[in-house]
């Protein structure tokens, strides 16, 4: 798997998107980002936890160390409150972003 | 879903989880891939491979959390400190008494310091307010046998030194006279500095407006200019900011105002304007241009980059030489006359430095007494809150957790101690510096700045940290036991006797400083009681310069002169009137030290020349102020003519100087006044010439008829209050002249309180330290007399029970109390013999190791004690011993 071909800050609104779904451990999230956009993103699986770190430093989301469905200790991740105030603008400011891209490209005249 | 608690994580910590958690990542996904089908020998490889670069993405994550611990770490530190603060606030605010007392004993303690401090480091501690201070160098011309601390250079001589120092980078000239200003407003009479053109570029002073002088500026003939000192234009001028490039009278000559200067010391004299010395007509005149002994002007060097105060000193002094062997003529009378270079700080110190470092010192001892003040209340407090501390510990907290808890509550009472004090200070420090400006030419530098506010935050942080320590000190004894001892209060021996040693401590320092208030004030008294030798009361003193480009003749001088004191004569309540050259403590140090030679003696060596201090009267000049003629007569009018050579000497010289001779009708040759020789007629009363600080000086009077002053003092002697006789004098001179000035009005008896100023502040300062020092040891004192009574009530109520006498059980306690008092007086009066020596030099007819004081402040010390007890221990004897012991 070559480097993410994702836009800049978008792998935080994925990780933020998939949190606020409920505690998830690492592994759950780059799968959930992996089966959700129907494997168009590509993440390098790795990239993903110094991503959940820097998330955690901000506050944005917080540890909970759990068991996991294979009965294994695992960090997991959970939204905070300032996470999904975060997730909520930065959700809105996207789809700005998109549409207006869109607008751009599907504009007829030069 | 279980949660790891985690309050902190070390290193070890980081790297675990974050392999662990990559780990578990790794696992998932090898099992995943062996669920679609992989090969599960190499699954795990391929796992890794997918995962990307596991150490990268590692070092990443701990970076991240690193960052988070470190940052959780720190908030938890402050979080915990402002708990602290806050329980310390609601437990201080649950003791309102200790509370309030703390915080007034700190306040005052912590105050005194950051006044005193201001003061010491305005006037001594930080450089001077000129961009070059530590390069500048101020020459001084002593000469010792005549007691002269400077004798100034003569223009020819600055020259030389000019030439023969490199050294110097610059070497500029300065002197200062009164001068004439007419335009914008009145007729003004202005002190003129007179400098070289380079004088303000050697100082490093920058204009505040304009430009200061140029290069040229200076040169015989350029054009006269004018800078303004800034005090002057603010309160003359309005602070006019379109003043620049208007024009001045003076001395008959268009002066162009060229610039303002910014506030400065008033150093080496306060001046209101300053000019070239070119505009001078004195300094720009051929006799003075042309005379090696037309002393008049000082000199102030820069030292160039690497040279040093000694080279100056030496180059300088080689110059002197030279000049003393190659003109001896032009230091007749001034043989010993040699060179004196100083930095600028050290040559700006003035007379009562010293009185401020003792305030310093003894603001100082005041905190300590507060700081033991404090520290036996703080010890008080603990004793009652024994069992809160054992509860807290028996609930786990740690016992560094309550000391940190008690630290925090003192630092907590000292800064918002240091908060009242810096108030206080801040309200004292003006008055501070308008006393202090009388004697010192850097008081514009006393201020509450930042300077201030760091000492003071940082000795209320020491206080804090030492007032909080010192009672955990001495206590070791373990919680639970103290616990289990229940009920009551429980008084560790240890802390009782801290809180003995703590009040001794005080009851020691307060009689340092009583005893050194005490020495101040019997030097004070003294100096009020000493017989000065003239009458200061009812005589008002002038001014009186009279315009010399308008009175240029001594004979246009005396006929105004003699004009204004027949006037002066008729005016009603005037009894009489005179002009002098000074006047009694007009001046704090010889100003015309004079060598004379006794006609039909052999001449001495100039070691013990006969030399006494001169000055220059009019007749009635005895009268006026007060001094009784001994032997012979005082000055009449008929000794103007040339017959009048006539002279008058103390008592004191006629002493020394003829022994059991009869002085009048000898003669004397001064050699200033063209070695004429002078008969005394006359032996005045000795008089303290320079305040009543200073011994009583060898004088010599001439009449003034013949040897005329310009710059005169005159003195009225009158029935009329004091504004009434100003005014009479105004209206006199003006009605002989509108346009000459006359200024400086004060009576004689200001002149001498003005002399005793720092004695003065000293004085108060001290009495006023004195005063809280007392009531500080005072309220320590009665405050554990107090609480050892209340510990032994129930002892006291039995042995009245049993048939004590009350007076016994009474005299129990008193003599509890005054063997505190007692070794603490001990300790006191060996630190104080030890110490006060350094208030010497502050005093006057009295001794550092005076007894008197001593005993006296002894004895208040003993009889406070005993007040401070007798409260206590009558509310003992009044104990009912039935209830006592039905609570016992």
């Amino acid at each position: 798997m070559a480097g993410s071909d994702l836009f800049v800050g978008t792998l935080d609104i994925l990780i933020l998107k998939s949190v606020s779904l409920g505690p998830q451990h690492g592994y759950g999230i780059g799968r959930w980002i992996r089966q959700t956009t129907n494997e168009v993103l590509q993440v390098q699986e790795g990239a993903l936890y110094p991503a959940l770190h820097r998330l955690q430093r901000k506050g944005l989301v917080d540890e909970e160390w759990g068991v996991s469905e294979t009965g294994r200790e695992a960090k997991y991740y959970r939204i905070t409150p300032l996470g999904r105030r975060q997730l909520r603008a930065e959700a809105s400011r996207w789809r700005e972003h998109a549409e207006a891209v869109s607008l751009a490209l599907a504009a007829a005249q030069p | 879903m279980k949660r790891r608690f985690r309050l902190s994580i070390g290193e070890r910590g980081i790297k675990k989880d974050v392999a662990q958690e990559i780990e578990f990542h790794i696992d998932m996904r090898t099992r995943e891939l062996i669920d679609a089908g992989a090969d599960p020998a190499d699954a795990r490889a391929q796992a890794i491979a997918t995962f990307g670069d596991v150490p990268r993405f590692s070092e990443a994550c701990e970076g991240e959390t690193r960052k988070r611990v470190h940052r959780a770490a720190w908030k938890e530190r402050l979080d915990t400190v402002f708990q602290d603060v806050r329980y310390a606030i609601r437990t201080l605010g649950r003791s309102p008494g200790y509370t309030v007392t703390a915080l007034v004993t700190l306040a005052l303690g912590i105050g005194a310091n950051s006044a005193m401090f201001s003061v010491v480091d305005g006037v001594l501690l930080r450089q001077p307010p000129y961009a070059n201070a530590s390069r500048l160098t101020v020459v001084a011309h002593p000469v010792p046998s005549l007691q002269i601390a400077d004798l100034a250079f003569s223009p020819i001589e600055v020259s030389e030194f000019r030439a023969g120092t490199p050294a110097f980078d610059q070497l500029a000239e300065y002197h200062s006279m009164a001068f004439d200003l007419l335009g914008h407003g009145d007729p003004r009479r202005v002190q003129t500095g007179v400098v070289s053109a380079d004088f303000f570029n050697v100082l490093g002073v920058k204009p505040y407006l304009g430009r200061t002088f140029a290069p040229g500026e200076d040169a015989m003939g350029a054009a006269p200019v004018l800078v303004l000192g800034y005090d002057f234009w603010v309160n003359q001028l309005g602070a006019d900011s379109s003043i620049v490039g208007k024009s001045f009278t003076m001395n008959d000559r268009q002066h162009l105002v060229i610039g303002v200067l910014p506030p400065l010391p008033a150093y080496p004299n306060s001046n209101d304007v300053w000019m070239p010395i070119s505009s001078c007509p004195f300094r720009s005149s051929p006799q003075v241009r042309n005379s090696r002994t037309a002393r008049m002007v000082s000199l102030i060097g820069r030292l160039g980059p690497g040279h040093t105060f000694q080279e100056a000193q030496r180059e300088l002094a080689t110059v002197e030489s030279r000049g003393h062997v190659e003109h001896p003529d032009d230091y007749k009378g001034v043989k010993d006359a040699s060179i004196l270079a100083s930095p600028v700080r050290i040559a700006m110190k003035s007379d009562a430095d010293s009185a401020f470092m003792i305030l310093l010192g003894i603001a100082a001892l005041v905190l300590l007494i507060a700081c033991a003040n404090v520290a036996h209340l703080t010890l008080a407090r603990q004793l009652r809150r024994e069992r809160e501390f054992a509860i807290r510990g028996a609930l786990g907290a740690a016992r560094g957790r309550i000391v940190r808890q008690l630290v925090t509550e003192s630092i907590l009472l000292s800064l918002a101690g240091s908060v009242i004090a810096l108030g206080l200070a801040w309200a004292s420090v003006g008055a501070l510096a308008r006393v202090a400006a009388k004697f010192t030419p850097r008081a514009n530098e006393i201020v509450l700045d930042w300077r201030v506010v760091v000492f003071t935050l940082g000795i209320a942080v020491l206080t804090g940290v030492v007032f909080g320590v010192v009672p955990a000190l001495g206590d070791r004894s373990d919680l639970a036991t103290r616990l289990r001892e229940g009920g009551h209060a429980t008084s560790s021996a240890s802390k009782v006797r801290m809180r003995s040693l703590l009040v001794m401590v005080e009851v020691a320092l307060a009689f340092v400083v009583l005893v050194g208030a005490g020495l101040m004030i019997r030097t004070f008294e003294g100096l009020l009681r000493t017989d000065v030798g003239y009458d200061p009361e009812h005589v008002v003193t002038a001014h009186l310069d009279l315009n010399f480009t308008k009175y240029n003749t001594s004979a246009l001088d005396r006929q105004f002169d003699d004009a204004l004191l027949a006037r002066l004569r008729l005016q009603p309540g005037v009894v009489t009137a005179a002009l002098a050259s000074e006047f009694p403590a007009s001046s704090s140090s010889p100003q015309n030290l004079t060598a004379f030679d006794i006609v039909g003696r052999p001449a001495p060596d100039s070691a013990h020349e006969p030399k006494a201090e001169l000055s220059i009267v009019t007749p009635a000049y005895f009268a006026t102020v007060g001094t009784r003629i001994l032997a012979g007569r005082e000055f009449t009018e008929a000794d103007r003519d040339s017959a009048g050579r006539v002279t008058i000497i103390s008592q004191s010289a006629a002493h020394r100087f003829f022994g059991n001779q009869n002085p009048v009708g000898q003669q004397i040759t001064v050699p200033g006044a063209k070695n004429l020789e002078l008969t005394i007629v006359g032996v005045s009363g000795d008089v303290r010439q320079f305040g009543p600080a200073a011994d009583v000086s060898e004088q010599l009077y001439l009449p003034f008829q013949r040897f005329t002053v310009r710059d005169a003092r005159l003195l009225v002697r009158s029935n009329a209050p004091t504004g009434a006789t100003s005014n009479l004098i105004k209206d006199a001179v003006h009605a002989l002249d509108q346009n000459q000035p006359v200024i400086d009005f004060r009576t004689l008896s200001a002149a001498r309180d003005d002399a005793m100023g720092p004695w003065r502040l000293t004085t108060i300062l001290l009495a006023l330290f004195a005063a809280v020092a007392l009531a500080i040891a005072a309220a320590g004192l009665g405050g554990i007399v107090a609480y050892t009574v209340g510990q032994r009530t129930e002892e006291f109520g039995i042995r009245l029970a049993l048939g004590a006498e009350p007076s016994a059980v009474r005299w129990l306690i008193l003599s509890d109390g005054l063997r505190l008092v007692i070794i603490g007086l001990g300790i006191g009066l060996a630190a104080a013999v030890a110490s006060l020596g350094l208030m010497s030099r502050l005093l006057v007819g009295v001794r550092s190791t005076d007894p008197m004081t001593y005993g006296a402040v002894a004895a208040v010390f003993v009889s406070v004690a005993l007040l401070a007890c007798l409260v206590p221990a009558r509310r003992a004897t009044s104990i009912d011993p039935a209830s006592v012991l039905k609570g016992a």
